[in-house]
């Protein structure tokens, strides 16, 4: 959930890079992280085991664009893959405000693909989240092996919605779409939050009494005659 | 899930004194407030030198929800606090509420029990200044709006140029 600081006048995200194993999250961040200027970014930490799988997290703080004098910060999140981390998965979910989608865009993965898809639509449901409600894009990773599938099969595996989020090709490791899927989701993510923010803020108002409205109605100069 | 904590003013001075109390009474050198997704809500004292206290944050919240998993496979709900004990630094990590932790290190110049009986208490104040946080009526405006974020250009920027 964004937490709003204005003592510190900063506005705090956190996206999770969710998808299949080995489908190229953490290497997301890792392209990520050696783009970002040294002073818009912490340390990208990445609990792995020995064989460099994600064993837990990776995690990476960036500070983004400041908007009427409050600091975006996003907080960048990895979850591991294998199947057997669902548990580590459900944790690292908590609390989370969007979710990138990384797909292995070989013919050899699409099972693996969608099973973690409905393995990310399970595990939000558990704490009451659902993709209907969160910011979501899809990356179709590695287009540069040599058996992948065409990018409008894996909209169709994955994307096959009343309304389709938006889908980029990458390969995380030269940084093609990295950078674009995360603009996107970040924005998505900036334009929901001000959007509940303007109906929270509309909320608050008092609501208008009809009685003193009619009042003012009345003293208003009839200038013209329709 | 609790409502969006928003961190006024007020709440943030609020916060901040019972944090500098908690460290008066208690001897450690530094706490912070952090959501359970890992984010900090308000800190106080000095960290370790050369601390990235947002990756530490990030850490304390993933170490606590992992024990959490433990705590169920034994049939508790939770375990309340989690204790990492090193040579020189140690840390106390305390549940406040479900959503919120307070974190805390210390040295040598302090006992974990002392640390532990204020963090308790602290934690209950802590409780309520973020429940009054989460449900109290919210002054300030919104802080930008759609229109703002189609002329703000785009999030972030990479420094090299595409392939």
């Amino acid at each position: 959930m964004a937490i709003i600081n204005y003592a510190n006048k900063e506005v705090q995200f956190k996206i999770v890079y969710y998808g299949p194993a080995l489908c190229g999250k953490t290497t997301n961040l890792a392209y990520i992280h050696s783009q970002i200027a040294d002073t818009n970014k912490g340390e990208l930490v990445s609990l792995a085991t020995a064989a460099d799988r994600t064993l837990f997290f990776d995690f990476l703080p960036l500070n983004a664009i400041v908007i009427r004098g409050f600091r975006t910060k996003f907080q960048l999140y990895t979850v591991p893959g294998q199947v057997i981390y669902n548990a580590t998965r459900q944790l690292v979910l908590r609390s989370v405000d969007a979710v990138v989608f990384v797909a292995d865009s070989q013919w050899d993965k699409m099972e693996e693909n969608v099973e973690s898809f409905r393995n990310l639509e399970e595990n939000l449901a558990r704490q009451g989240v659902s993709l209907d409600t969160i910011p979501y894009v899809l990356q179709f990773n590695k287009r540069d092996m040599p058996n992948v599938a065409p990018s409008h099969y894996l909209d169709f595996l994955l994307n096959d919605r009343a309304t389709r989020v938006p889908s980029f090709e990458a390969v995380a490791t030269t940084g093609q779409g990295v950078f674009d899927t995360l603009n996107t989701v970040s924005r998505l993510l900036l334009v929901k939050f001000a959007r509940e923010a303007e109906a929270a803020a509309a909320a608050r108002r008092p609501a208008p009494n009809p009685i003193a409205g009619l009042a003012a109605g009345l003293r208003q100069p009839q200038n013209s005659i329709h | 899930m609790q409502p969006t904590p928003i961190v006024t003013l007020a709440a943030a001075e609020k916060l901040l004194k019972t944090l500098e109390e908690f460290l008066n009474h208690s001897e450690a050198f530094f706490a912070m407030i952090i959501d359970r997704g890992g984010t900090i809500l308000s800190q106080c004292g000095r960290p370790p030198e050369s601390t990235d206290i947002t990756v530490l944050a990030a850490l304390a919240a993933g170490s606590f929800a992992a024990t959490r998993e433990l705590a169920s496979r034994v049939g508790e709900a939770e375990f309340n606090a989690l204790y990492q004990q090193g040579s020189h630094f140690h840390i106390l990590m305390n549940a406040v509420d479900d959503d919120t932790m307070l974190v805390s290190i210390f040295g040598t110049q302090t006992t974990v029990g002392l640390v532990r009986f204020y963090a308790s208490r602290t934690g209950q104040e802590i409780s309520r200044q973020m429940h009054e946080l989460r449900t109290g009526p919210l002054d300030e405006a919104p802080i930008f709006t759609e229109e703002d974020l189609n002329t703000a250009g785009e999030v972030f920027h990479d420094t090299e140029p595409k392939n």
